[in-house]
C-alpha cells in the first residue's frame, strides 16, 4: 500500500481534515461566533430588536451601564448570589463527596440520591421550591409549625432581605451533586496505599486529611469553584419562575436585567452591552483559574 | 484476601448522618411526586402528608386543559433529532482535529473550546435575528441547529480526550485493508468511542430536555412548545391549580430519572472527563 506522503499526500491530508471538521465548524461559526461578534456591534447601537434601522450610538450603552443604579443593583445581586452559590455548593459538594467516599454501606445509592436534583430542570426545581416556600400553604412553614417553631415562619421569597438567598438555596440544592461527582473522582484517585502507609506511620485522621486529601483535591477545588462561579453568573430559569426579578428589583441579576431590557423594554442594544460585560467577567474568571491551576501543578 | 473489618461505631454514626442528608436532598422531589397525586385541596390543607389514595385526576386534567401531549412530542423531537445530528457531526470533528494534528487543527481546537465561555444570553438577541434571516425562526429546526452549535465546544473536548487513548495501530490496519478515512472512522474508531458517545448524549440530552429559554423564545407563540416551557407558563396561568403543574413536573422528571438509573456510569464519566480538562 502506498503511504500518504509528499506534496500530493499533504494536499490529500488537508482535504480529509476539512471534510471531517467542516460541518461542526459551519454550525459553530454560524450560530455561536457570528451572533457573538454581532453582539459586540449591537452593543454600540440603540437597537430595539424590531426595527431594521440601527443607530450607532458609540459608547452610550456602556456609559449608561456604569452610571445606572439599576445595573449597579443587578451587579450587586449577581455578586451576592454567585458568591453564595459558589461557597455553599462547594462546601456541600465536598462534604457529600467525603461522606459517600467513607460511608460503609450503600455508596451508590447515596451518590445517586445526592445527584438526583441535578437531573431536574431549572424551571421545575424553581416551581417545586416556590410552592415549598409559600407562606400559607408551603411545606416549610407547615413543618415549622408542626415542630413548634412557628415563630420562624417567613414569607421566604417575599421578604426582600431573604429573597436572593432563598433562590441561592435552590441552586445549591440543585448543583451540589454535580460538583460532588468531580470531588469524588479526585478523592478516589488518592491511592489507598498512601493512606495505609500514613496509618502505619501513625498519622491521625486530621493529619491524613490535611496532608494527603487536601492537596489531592485542590485541583478539583479550583475547577469546581470556577465552574460554580461561572454557572452562578448565568442563573436564569429559577429567577424567572420564582421571583421574576422581584420583589421590586431585589433578585434581578445581570442575566435577568439583560433579558428584561431586551425583551420587555425593547432595548436589545443595551441588553447586549450588559452581555458583553458578563462575557468579560467570565473571561477574567477563566484566566485566573488557569493561572491558579498551573501554579498548583508546579507545587505538586 | 483482605479480612472484612468489623463495623465501628463511627460507621453507624456516619450512616445516620448520610441518611438524614439524603432525605433532605430527596425531599423536594418526593414532595413534588406526592403532590402530583393529591387533589388541590389536599395540597393546600396538608402539604406534608402522604396522598391518601392513588389520585390521577391531575394528570387527566393536565391533558384535557392544555396541549401537553404536543409539548411532550416537541420535547422528545428536539432532544432526539438534535442528539442524532450531534453524534453525526461532533465526533468527526474531534477525530479530524486529533488525528490530523497541525497548526490549523490545533487552532480550530482552541477556537471551539473558546465557545464554552460564551454565555447564551449574550448572543441570543442577534441569534434570533439570524434565525429569521435563515427562515428557521419559529420552526423546530431553529432550536436544533442551535443545540448542535452549542454542543460542539464540550463535545470536542470530551471526544478529543477519549481519542487520545485509542491506539493508532487499529486504524492503520484498517487503512491498509483499504478503508477510506471515513470508513476507518465510522467502522473502526467510532464503535470504540461508545462510552464517550454515551456520556455526551446523556449530558447534552439532559440539557436539551430541560432547556427553557431557547424553545420559549424561538418556537411559535400561541401553541404548546416544550414540557419545560408549558410548566413555566402554567405557573403564571394556573396560579390556583398547583395540582396540574405538579402532574406536569412529574412527567418532566420521570424520563430524566429513568435514563439516569439506566446509564449512571456515563453521567459520572462525562462529568469527570469534562472537568479534568475544562
Amino acid at each position: 500500500m502506498e503511504r500518504v506522503k509528499g506534496n500530493g499526500g499533504r494536499f490529500k491530508i488537508d482535504k480529509v481534515a476539512v471534510a471531517f471538521i467542516a460541518p461542526a465548524f459551519i454550525f459553530y461559526t454560524l450560530f455561536i461566533i457570528w451572533p457573538t461578534i454581532s453582539s459586540v456591534y449591537y452593543s454600540f447601537t440603540s437597537w430595539d430588536g424590531i426595527s431594521p434601522n440601527l443607530r450607532f450610538i458609540g459608547l452610550s450603552n456602556y456609559k449608561e451601564i456604569f452610571t445606572s443604579a439599576r445595573f449597579g443593583n443587578a451587579l450587586k445581586n449577581t455578586v451576592i448570589l454567585t458568591v453564595f452559590i459558589s461557597i455553599f455548593e462547594n462546601a456541600f459538594a465536598l462534604i457529600l463527596a467525603l461522606i459517600v467516599d467513607n460511608v460503609r454501606w450503600g455508596k451508590n445509592v447515596f451518590r445517586s440520591a445526592f445527584y438526583i436534583p441535578v437531573l431536574i430542570s431549572g424551571i421545575v426545581s424553581g416551581f417545586i421550591w416556590k410552592i415549598m416556600y409559600n407562606y400559607n400553604f408551603g411545606a416549610i412553614n407547615s413543618m415549622l409549625t408542626a415542630m413548634g417553631m412557628g415563630d420562624f415562619k417567613q414569607d421566604w421569597l417575599g421578604n426582600t432581605s431573604l429573597t436572593l438567598i432563598m433562590v441561592g438555596v435552590v441552586l445549591v440544592w440543585k448543583g451540589a451533586g454535580y460538583y460532588m461527582i468531580i470531588y469524588l473522582a479526585s478523592l478516589q484517585s488518592v491511592s489507598t496505599d498512601i493512606l495505609e502507609a500514613a496509618d502505619i506511620d501513625g498519622a491521625s485522621p486530621i493529619q491524613k486529611f490535611r496532608n494527603i486529601t487536601v492537596p489531592m483535591i485542590s485541583g478539583a477545588f479550583t475547577i469546581n469553584f470556577t465552574l460554580s462561579l461561572i454557572n452562578g453568573l448565568k442563573v436564569f430559569d429559577q429567577i424567572s419562575v420564582m421571583t421574576d426579578g422581584g420583589p421590586g428589583f431585589t433578585s434581578e441579576t445581570l442575566v435577568y436585567l439583560l433579558y428584561k431590557v431586551g425583551f420587555n423594554e425593547g432595548r436589545q442594544g443595551f441588553g447586549t452591552a450588559v452581555g458583553i460585560v458578563l462575557l468579560f467577567i467570565i473571561i477574567v474568571l477563566n484566566t485566573v483559574q488557569q493561572k491558579f491551576l498551573r501554579s498548583r501543578e508546579v507545587q505538586l | 484476601m483482605k479480612a472484612v473489618k468489623k463495623p465501628k461505631p463511627f460507621d453507624f454514626v456516619l450512616l445516620a448522618i448520610t441518611i438524614v442528608l439524603a432525605i433532605i436532598f430527596i425531599y423536594p422531589v418526593l414532595f413534588a411526586l406526592m403532590s402530583a397525586f393529591k387533589s388541590n385541596g389536599d395540597i393546600l390543607k396538608s402539604p406534608v402528608a402522604f396522598p391518601s389514595s392513588f389520585y390521577v385526576q391531575n394528570f387527566k386534567d393536565l391533558f384535557a386543559q392544555s396541549d401537553f401531549a404536543t409539548a411532550i412530542v416537541h420535547s422528545v423531537f428536539l432532544t432526539v433529532v438534535s442528539e442524532v445530528l450531534i453524534v453525526c457531526i461532533v465526533p468527526m470533528a474531534a477525530y479530524g482535529i486529533e488525528r490530523r494534528k497541525g497548526k490549523m487543527t490545533s487552532f480550530i481546537y482552541t477556537f471551539f473550546l473558546a465557545g464554552m465561555m460564551i454565555p447564551f444570553h449574550l448572543y441570543m438577541f442577534p441569534l434570533f435575528k439570524q434565525m429569521k434571516m435563515f427562515h428557521i425562526f419559529g420552526t423546530m429546526a431553529g432550536p436544533v441547529v442551535c443545540y448542535i452549535a452549542g454542543s460542539i465546544a464540550f463535545g470536542t473536548l470530551l471526544y478529543s480526550s477519549f481519542l487520545k487513548g485509542i491506539p493508532l495501530e487499529i486504524e492503520e490496519a484498517a487503512q491498509i485493508d483499504g478503508c477510506s478515512p471515513f470508513q476507518t472512522f465510522w467502522k473502526v474508531t467510532f464503535p470504540l468511542l461508545g462510552p464517550c458517545t454515551g456520556s455526551m448524549i446523556i449530558l447534552n440530552g439532559l440539557g436539551i430536555w430541560n432547556d427553557y429559554l431557547m424553545p420559549y423564545l424561538a418556537l411559535p407563540s400561541g401553541k404548546a412548545k416544550t414540557i419545560t416551557v408549558e410548566i413555566a407558563s402554567f405557573v403564571g396561568q394556573y396560579t390556583a391549580r398547583w395540582d396540574i403543574v405538579f402532574a406536569g413536573t412529574i412527567i418532566s422528571i420521570i424520563p430524566a430519572l429513568a435514563i439516569f438509573c439506566m446509564f449512571q456510569k456515563y453521567f459520572v464519566k462525562g462529568i469527570t472527563a469534562g472537568a479534568a480538562k475544562g
